[in-house]
């Protein structure tokens, strides 16, 4: 399992990856946020609804912990993205696994890379999500050249252990209707500071862990020799930590990884998006008058918009 | 014996049959997984599918069922309740010789439970009298039941500020200490439903009466209407479901002198909903344990 603190966040993933990075989201998930018809009723009471249970209401103590509300914040918002499937019938031939382990190996000018392990929860698909980036832009990736971090070498921070297998797995064994890797959540629900990663090695650790399950799925599709690939493969990634929210989707256009030119993956990242500002558990009360009463502060309605896209992407 | 429950309007039940045995293949046969831990094994298969069969099962059917798209799903929620019952006399310590009455807590934790802003609609009338209740002399501490109680507390699931504050269905699953096959190696065949019942009961009881004092009912201002939920325990292949039906609250010492209502559980025997599962294939699927579920889940208001 990959846990280290990446030195330079999502940089050094990027040369890792061999992937571009565009800031934002793609257009064709933009397309789905701004979309009224793809929207849940009253979605902004029901949102707010769901905070209010994994922050206030959930426990029998006064305040719960993240390790706790963290989860729980998750299963209800996707909960809440599950019941579109009334209207989106084809939503309900997506499956969740928990505690899934992914393997990947793949070499990096002479640098043999692997990302192992139990990662974060992934949502499985019968169909793939279309490629999100035009041939055009993919062909326009061969002139970017990757940013190197000289001298500090590109695999600083990471793990080196002695390989003595080269594995290659998705998780799950052959004949499994629900073949494709649509999204993947990461949850960091440590208590404390130290133990949870922060939002830039957060995003590092979802583009890996993104890339590591396309690829994956490459080499079952389509063999183990590295090559620029006809259909690109889309995994997107959601990380937060109860309140805050980073996105990403994330096209694997090659797998031709031990040079670093030619045709680069690609990455788009909408970082670091509040649902709300804050959570008052209990009353704030100065000189015996209540100045903020318990509540939700600050909802962000457009997080969840962007949350709902992602779940949606792909099947409208 | 159990009521009929709901109308099946157009249920497409090749399409929830599919869902269901998708549910069971990921989690026992295609999701590469380790050994289970040691007693464990109900945290290994059964459990996820259980979480995957309801989750799915309820966004499908939302369409038909207007309460669950309104509805709360928790995962491993925390059930408290708290009771007076009969009455003891202390045996040691500065108060002894004084008559108390006897402390229950129910602290429970079903493996998923739905949590609806309206109640469900009552079964029988609130004064039904289906039969008597069995009377035991001894205190409960000698069998040894209720004797660890940490902190007495009330709680659904959720404070009372959440607005889904009615129990509509929760999911038991029986640990794997209690699985058949000990039962069977010990010859106590007939304990096997024992085990379903008693979990049925118990936290249908504690789950109705806590959501009843949400509601601001207790022993002395008994419940005006009844509280109705419902229940499935499993064990990841059989399956019994209960309804509950609380008609009363007042169960200490002087509020059961006058008081005829009796709480009603209904029930059925644990039947399986496969057979087996062999090569990426269900044998042997039940699909009246199906359409029992399903219609647990269908259950609402007559007004939806």
């Amino acid at each position: 399992m990959f846990s280290w603190f990446v030195f330079q966040g999502v940089r050094q993933a990027q040369w890792l990856t061999k992937t571009k990075l565009v800031e934002g989201l793609p257009p064709s998930v933009l397309s789905i946020v701004d979309d009224p018809a793809h929207q849940l009723e009253d979605y902004e009471e029901r949102v707010k609804r769901v905070i209010s249970h994994a922050r206030l209401w959930d426990t029998t103590e006064a305040i719960p912990k993240r390790e706790h509300y963290c989860p729980v914040l998750f299963e209800d918002l996707i909960h809440l993205c599950r019941l579109m499937s009334v209207k989106y019938p084809s939503l309900t031939k997506r499956m969740l696994a928990r505690n899934y382990k992914i393997a990947a190996t793949w070499e990096r000018e002479s640098i043999l890379l692997q990302v192992r392990g139990l990662n974060g929860i992934l949502m499985n698909s019968v169909a793939p999500i279309p490629p999100v980036a035009s041939k055009e832009e993919i062909l326009a990736t061969e002139e970017h050249v990757l940013e190197t971090f000289y001298p500090i070498s590109p695999t600083i921070d990471l793990q080196e252990v002695n390989v003595y297998q080269e594995l290659n797995s998705t998780g799950f064994r052959d004949g499994y209707p629900y073949s494709h890797p649509h999204t993947l959540f990461f949850l960091e629900s440590a208590n404390i500071r130290p133990n949870r990663f922060r939002p830039e090695q957060l995003r590092a650790k979802m583009l890996m862990f993104a890339f590591g399950n396309a690829l994956a799925k490459a080499k079952v599709l389509y063999g183990n020799d590295p090559k620029v690939l006809e259909q690109p493969i889309v995994v997107q990634s959601v990380g937060t930590d109860g309140q805050l929210f980073q996105f990403m989707v994330f096209q694997l256009n090659t797998t031709d990884l031990v040079s670093g030119d030619g045709i680069k993956n690609l990455v788009w990242i909408d970082s670091d998006q509040e649902l709300y500002e804050k959570a008052q558990c209990i009353s704030e009360v100065k000189k015996r008058v209540v100045t903020k009463p318990a509540g939700i502060y600050g909802f962000q309605p457009d997080t969840f918009k962007k949350f709902l896209a992602l779940y949606l992407h792909g099947t409208v | 014996p159990e009521p009929a429950a709901g109308e099946a309007p157009c249920l497409d039940m090749g399409e929830l049959r599919s869902l269901a045995c998708d549910a069971l293949l990921q989690e026992s046969f295609y999701q590469n997984k380790k050994r289970p831990f040691l007693y464990r094994d109900q945290d290994h298969t059964p459990g996820p599918f259980l979480t995957q069969l309801v989750s799915t099962l309820a966004a499908s059917l939302c369409g038909h069922n207007a309460l669950l798209a309104a509805s709360s799903l928790d995962l491993k929620p925390e059930v408290h309740y708290y009771w007076h019952h009969g009455e003891e006399v202390v045996v040691h310590g500065h108060r002894k010789g004084r008559v108390d009455p006897v402390r229950f807590q129910i602290d429970d934790k079903p493996h998923l439970q739905i949590r609806v802003p309206k109640q469900l609609p009552e079964i029988v009338p609130l004064e039904s009298d289906l039969g008597d209740v069995p009377v035991i002399d001894h205190k409960p501490s000698k069998l040894p039941l209720f004797k660890k109680q940490y902190e007495n507390k009330v709680f659904i699931g959720s404070k009372v500020a959440d607005p889904c504050c009615y129990g509509h269905t929760q999911f038991h699953l029986i640990p794997d200490k209690l699985n058949r096959k000990r039962f069977m190696r010990a010859n106590l065949e007939d304990q096997i439903e024992v085990v379903y019942r008693a979990n049925g009961i118990a936290s249908l009881f504690a789950w109705t009466a806590a959501q009843a004092m949400y509601q601001g009912f207790w022993n002395e201002a008994d419940v005006t209407r009844p509280f109705v939920s419902q229940a499935v325990v499993t064990d990841g292949k059989y399956f019994a479901f209960f309804c509950y039906q609380l008609n009363t609250l007042a169960l200490t010492v002087e509020t059961i002198q006058n008081n005829p209502r009796k709480n009603i559980c209904w029930g059925t025997d644990s039947k399986p909903l496969y057979d087996v599962v062999e090569n990426g294939s269900v044998k042997g699927f039940n699909d009246e344990v199906l359409l029992q579920l399903v219609h647990f889940l269908l259950n609402r208001p007559k007004e939806l």
